[in-house]
């Protein structure tokens, strides 16, 4: 039975990871799931003999690596990787330092990469497996003011994200990018949403976005996190799965209109664009 | 190329793309202030000692060395008119054969090496209210070839990042392009240029024969360097640049294939990603 499946979910202690975490027990699934903070995790989901709750931090290789193996030791194998540990966060990127930069690429970009270079030696060896990596409508278009720190992150995981589609192909694994607009976690609560420790006053445009992110959309969030997730779990059922998955009218809107942006661009600058050859 | 003089800040100008713009420049007059690891190799490729050029060594890395580079330029030549965020090097491979360093190391000049660039001369181009800035992205940073997915993440970080900026930076008078070239023929593809994970795993056949293929190419990429740099210039100068400039006739078609792939990909889940929002 495919209930026997055993998912690997990370930051599941709230939002998406932890809707996720529980839909999947309540399936019946084998679940793994790491969190910086185990006792949190424990509280947030209750116990069960199918679920494994894991201490980690993700920008410690060793760290990944434990939890990988300790998931092994105790079901036996990893079928579905879900890469959603990751948090937004606000500013210029004048506003914002190189450490503050850093920290967001660590966790959003570097953590990833390092479940995914920890599990695909067994996804290999079994031929087979899935791996989800949790991006953002901000990681295909960049229209949203104010979050170039966040889209960068997000735009990078979907660069690496078609590789790994296209690279672990031919051994039976695949990779999907989910890519949700709004939905309604706590994304944009006070104490998730990392903002500038040096603001400039002179960046009027930011400070609107980061005031109505923190202020209007925060709460009032069009998309329904179970939705989300139970989307997520169909698709890895499916038989065909896509390498993008946008989840929400909104997302699905504004990637349309991107893609069009892109092709305009493309359109009126080809003169310029295809003259350049030898 | 128009006679107004303006001051050019452009980053891993030893070489490639960024000497040719450098070059190109200088004969037009233009004061340009140009930036390597190693000075000695750019006073060298360079070749001018002529007053407009101010050839500087920084490590991209370090924010107080590329601080430091923009305060020389403004006491050089008074202005900070166009940055190119050209620095950059190809790093191949999957993600699993790429060390965590191999990694961060790439990261560190394509993003985090630009980032430090644009945190630093913004404070100039907000005084001035005006200003250009043009990274230099890849076709890779929109559509991914086999094998190269950390130039991928990073490539497409800057295009994530550049098109934010246009939109923060636009209410002082700034504007931004991330430029994606195809193949041109520079020394991108050679040894002392490219990375490529030292840690090979025999299962990636995909991963080593695209490779093999893109390293095949040096010497035969169809693009013209010199062309290219005169297609940046000339963006520069115009009234209206285009927040997304692809050169090559192969990233113009790489574009659209993929435009093509998305188009394909949204279509397969439209009800689905549709049918989000809460019951009523």
């Amino acid at each position: 039975m495919n209930n026997q499946k055993v998912w690997f979910v990370t930051g599941a202690s709230k939002g998406l990871g932890l809707s996720l975490v529980k839909q999947l027990l309540a399936k019946g699934y084998n679940v793994a799931a790491t969190s910086r903070n185990v006792a949190d995790l424990e509280s947030a989901v209750g116990k069960s003999e199918s679920f494994l709750p894991l201490a980690v931090n993700l920008t410690d290789e060793k760290s990944v690596n434990n939890a990988i193996s300790q998931t092994i030791s105790l079901f036996g194998k990893i079928d579905v990787v879900v890469n959603n540990a990751g948090y937004g966060m606000v500013g210029a990127l004048e506003e914002l330092s190189d450490t503050e930069a850093r920290a967001n690429f660590d966790v959003n970009v570097f953590g990833s990469l390092n479940v995914i270079r920890a599990v695909m030696p067994h996804l290999r060896g079994q031929q087979s497996g899935h791996i989800f990596n949790i991006s953002s409508i901000g990681g295909f278009t960049g229209s949203y003011p104010g979050f170039g720190i966040y889209c960068a992150t997000k735009f990078a995981v979907q660069g690496f994200t078609e590789s790994l589609a296209a690279e672990a192909k031919s051994l039976g694994i695949k990779a999907t990018i989910v890519s949700p607009g709004y939905f309604r976690t706590n994304f944009l609560a006070p104490d998730a949403l990392s903002t500038p420790k040096n603001e400039i006053a002179a960046y009027k445009t930011v400070r609107e976005v980061q005031d109505a992110h923190q202020n209007q959309i925060g709460g009032n969030q069009p998309g329904d996190p179970e939705k989300g997730v139970a989307a997520i779990i169909t698709v890895a059922e499916a038989d065909e799965a896509p390498m993008h998955l946008f989840l929400g009218q909104d997302a699905y809107d504004i990637a349309y209109q991107k893609m069009n942006d892109v092709k305009q661009d493309l359109e009126t600058w080809k003169e310029l664009t295809v003259n350049t050859g030898y | 190329m128009e006679n107004i003089i303006k001051t050019w800040f452009i980053t891993g100008a030893s070489k490639g793309l960024g000497l040719s713009l450098v070059k190109q420049l200088l004969a037009a007059g233009q004061n340009v202030a140009a930036t390597s690891r190693h000075l000695a190799e750019l006073v060298m490729a360079v070749g001018s000692t002529a007053d407009n050029f101010l050839p500087i060594e920084v490590d991209l890395a370090n924010e107080d060395s590329v601080g430091c580079a923009m305060h020389q330029t403004k006491k050089a030549f008074g202005s900070i008119d166009v940055v190119i965020n050209n620095a950059g090097y190809g790093i191949g491979g999957s993600i699993e054969e790429l060390t965590d360093q191999e990694t961060r190391d790439s990261f560190d000049v394509n993003v985090f090496g630009t980032l430090n660039v644009i945190r630093m001369v913004m404070p100039y181009m907000r005084y001035q209210q005006s200003g250009h800035i043009i990274n230099i992205s890849s076709i890779a940073g929109f559509a991914p070839g086999v094998g190269w997915s950390v130039y991928a993440a990073t490539k497409f970080a800057v295009e994530g990042l550049s098109t934010v900026l246009a939109e923060d930076v636009r209410e002082f008078g700034v504007k931004v392009t991330v430029v994606a070239p195809g193949a041109f023929r520079t020394s991108f593809l050679t040894p002392d240029s490219l990375t490529i994970a030292k840690n090979r795993i025999e299962d990636y056949k995909v991963v080593g024969a695209s490779l093999d293929r893109y390293l095949g190419y040096h010497g035969q990429q169809a693009g013209d360097p010199e062309k290219a740099a005169t297609a940046i210039i000339n963006v520069a100068y115009d009234e209206n640049p285009p927040l997304h400039l692809l050169l090559g006739a192969d990233a113009y078609d790489r574009a659209m294939a993929q435009l093509d792939k998305l188009e394909k990909e949204f279509r397969f889940n439209e009800e689905l990603s549709k049918s989000m929002a809460y019951s009523a």
